[in-house]
């Protein structure tokens, strides 16, 4: 589950080495420049591109159950997955090539925006004309996180993966901790606990570069208001050296200058992604993490015994239910945000090709699956929380109350920020995380000002 | 590399063309090398004159990314850490490489099954053993907590061991020489057991001991091994990759970022093959020079034996 979220994650483990790796960009580019999308004419039935992961089982049903009905049989949908990180790469490199995917799997925004750019994607408009419901059956907000233009591109088809603060009941019991509410509460809370011991008070996978982001997320959010960062991407590059943004980077200063993250850049030597700061965070080495709802699940990875049956995974999340808590990030006094907005992945979403569109009638069909209560049911039995209206009222089981906190937060939510290295295209991604790595380390604001001036804006 | 060096050496010794196969016979040879590295590079150096972002056909911009790259501040640091790396790899592996060679090349049993014991590193994948010191190295749960007596001193960054630029660079070093010391360790036992016995055995009669008959016969009879090791070394380091991106993935910040990290970065993270191919061949021609010079500066282009007059 973790890996499907960001593309950032894909860079854990790449077995290329550095000159294979030219090579291949090479024979990339021969590819290219040969005769584009023949086999597709040729070939019946559509291939359905998805991110290789443990979720794929619901995936499967969807590809299985569109195959099952009349336009399925005469038109059939094919699943391919691409195993393991380096999703978007592999992407990337057949977009434009005769292997190129009919239909695939994306997170909206930036990652979609260089295809759509380069004439290769649908509008999915003409669905929506003649399927009404595939527009209204999902939230709007969610839908529009896919929208370029005036042109909607992607239908939801995982679940929403908003970040909010992980916490250590026990260890904020045992010091005497209340949960934050306010900024001031959040440096207050950290001095208690490092004056109690707690080194690091908040776990921080700064080596992965990409949770060191969200606290940027949030604080831009609550200091400046939503419309900063919306501003900045349609061009306005003065946003980033406004006075609202040198606050919010006065804040985030000062909480690394507290300690919060632990000593003397120490976040740089921890990783998300190699479950470290899940362990921090049940070890009681920390008492809260900011990071995206599938940290539940990293968190109960580290409690189960690796067994996948039920009654190990239950008895998992009933000690993690009984360990770990959730709550929205806190408010900041005086700033232009609403507390309530959240910021994070706003969805997965199935994204059709031009070709694939004009040879696939059942494409419009194979989308349809994805508001179907049975579909539903399936993504929320494995934790997805979906973003289809009738989501409210399917959901049940061990994390029905889990789901529903965050159902109800995404739903209250009056603004949702998506993921500033998803809402960038990817052509921007390194400078920006290598830039908000940098200024918890050494860089001024200045020099981050500059930094985020650098970036390309989406439109 | 090897090729250019071959070419020199032929140039020198001219002369000796009797006997020699003709052209066809390299044929297959040159071929494959002409598919499989020539022509890559090839297109390289075009797209290095070109954008190019995977959709779609590059287009042509010129020198643009070749000048841009030039005023990039990070080019040069990247350099500078790639320098850094391969003369602290050299430095550090040599000297251990050649006395567990020489040790290695006894005929004594132990010696024999504990060479084999060490170079198990060797059958080792690259990204494997990298995994393996990320998670024991990690700060709270790995061996700088286990053992904090001996990494909490400002040396070893108080166990943070990739949170400052000298540590990162330190455990790159480390890791690097645990991983490749077992091959150099191979090319000096193979150089050693070469050494005539008689050289020896003359020099205990004179009244030398080990440690004179180390330096006055072991090294100067191992100097084209010391070479060949060092060459490869060289060219190694340069190219250093896999353990950067699965230990540091170039941080801290970009402490680490070797040029080919950063090569890496700006094709298949940002998706610029133009720069990306700047800096790919950049590196080659780096890599290249400095191979030359190495070469060139010792006298492996004419490689004299080492046993003349015996």
């Amino acid at each position: 589950m973790l890996s499907s979220n960001k593309w950032s994650r894909r860079g854990a483990v790449a077995t290329a080495a550095a000159l294979a790796a030219t090579a291949v960009a090479a024979i990339g580019a021969s590819a290219s420049s040969a005769k584009m999308q023949v086999a597709h004419a040729a070939s019946a039935g559509f291939t359905v591109a998805a991110y290789g992961d443990s979720e794929n089982s619901v995936e499967k049903y969807a590809v299985a159950s569109y195959d099952a009905t009349a336009e399925g049989k005469s038109d059939p949908a094919t699943l391919e997955t691409f195993p393991g990180a380096d999703y978007q790469t592999k992407l990337q490199t057949i977009m434009s090539t005769s292997s190129a995917p009919d239909v695939f799997f994306n997170w909206g925004g930036g990652s979609i925006l260089q295809f759509q750019k380069a004439g290769l994607l649908e509008p999915l408009n003409g669905y929506f004309a003649s399927n009404p419901k595939l527009k209204s059956s999902f939230l709007p907000s969610i839908l529009s996180a896919a929208k370029i233009g005036a042109n909607y591109y992607g239908i939801p088809m995982r679940g929403t993966q908003p970040v909010f603060f992980f916490y250590n009941k026990t260890l904020l019991k045992t010091d005497g901790v209340s949960l934050p509410k306010t900024f001031p509460q959040l440096l207050a809370d950290v001095k208690k606990l490092k004056a109690k011991g707690v080194e690091t008070p908040i776990a921080l996978g700064g080596a992965d570069q990409w949770p060191t982001l969200m606290w940027y997320e949030y604080l831009y959010d609550r200091v400046a208001g939503p419309s900063l960062v919306t501003n900045a991407l349609a061009g306005d590059k003065a946003e980033w050296a406004s006075a609202a943004s040198k606050k919010a980077l006065a804040d985030i200063k000062t909480l690394v200058n507290a300690g919060a993250f632990g000593v003397d850049k120490s976040w740089d030597s921890v990783y998300f992604t190699k479950n470290q700061t899940a362990a921090m965070l049940q070890t009681g080495e920390s008492a809260f993490e900011l990071m995206g709802s599938w940290d539940y699940s990293t968190i109960q990875s580290q409690l189960d015994d690796g067994s996948s049956s039920a009654s190990a995974q239950k008895a998992a999340a009933t000690q993690e239910n009984s360990l770990i808590g959730y709550t929205a990030f806190p408010s900041v006094p005086g700033g232009k945000g609403n507390g309530n907005d959240i910021a994070g992945n706003t969805e997965n979403y199935y994204s059709v090709t031009k070709a694939g569109a004009a040879a696939n009638p059942g494409i419009a069909d194979f989308l349809a699956v994805m508001y179907s209560p049975g579909f539903v049911k399936k993504e929320l039995a494995i934790g997805n929380l979906t973003t289809t209206s009738n989501t409210k009222s399917l959901i049940s089981g061990p994390t029905s109350a889990y789901l529903t906190w965050q159902y109800n937060l995404v739903n209250k939510a009056p603004a949702f920020q998506l993921s500033w290295d998803q809402a960038y295209p990817q052509t921007d991604t390194n400078t920006m995380h290598t830039a908000v790595a940098n200024y918890f380390d050494t860089l001024n604001a200045s020099q981050f000002i500059k930094a985020m001036q650098s970036l390309t804006p989406a439109s | 590399m090897t090729t250019l060096a071959k070419r020199g050496r032929t140039k020198g010794s001219g002369g000796l063309k009797i006997g020699r196969p003709s052209f066809l016979w390299s044929l297959p040879a040159f071929v494959y090398f002409a598919i499989f590295a020539l022509l890559p590079l090839g297109v390289v150096v075009w797209l290095s004159f070109t954008s190019w972002d995977a959709i779609g056909s590059p287009h042509w911009v010129g020198t643009s990314n070749w000048t841009a790259m030039f005023k990039n501040p990070e080019l040069l640091q990247s350099f500078k850490i790639t320098g850094i790396l391969t003369i602290l790899g050299i430095a550090t592996q040599t000297p251990i490489s050649m006395l567990l060679g020489v040790w290695a090349s006894g005929y004594q049993k132990n010696r024999a099954i504990l060479s084999a014991l060490y170079f198990i590193p060797l059958l080792m994948s690259a990204i494997a053993i990298s995994v393996v010191w990320a998670s024991l190295l990690s700060p709270y749960f790995g061996l700088p907590h286990e053992l904090h007596w001996l990494f909490g001193s400002a040396l070893f960054n108080h166990g943070f061991l990739f949170s400052s630029s000298p540590a990162a660079i330190g455990v790159l070093t480390f890791v690097g020489m645990w991983q490749w010391t077992p091959f150099h360790t191979l090319i000096y036992q193979g150089g050693a057991r070469a050494i005539p016995e008689v050289l020896y055995q003359a020099a205990s009669i004179d009244g030398a001991g080990r440690v004179r008959q180390f330096w006055s016969i072991t090294v100067p009879q191992l100097r084209n091994t010391m070479i060949t090791s060092m060459v490869l070394m060289l060219a190694g380091g340069l190219t250093t990759f896999d353990t950067i991106l699965v230990l540091t993935q170039g941080g801290p910040g970009t402490a680490t970022t070797s040029t080919s990290y950063y090569m890496y970065l700006e094709g298949f993270k940002s998706f610029q093959f133009g720069p990306a191919s700047v800096l790919s061949v950049m590196l080659i021609v780096v890599t290249t020079i400095v191979s030359l010079i190495a070469v060139r500066a010792s006298g492996w282009d004419k490689m004299r034996s080492t046993q003349e007059g015996l």
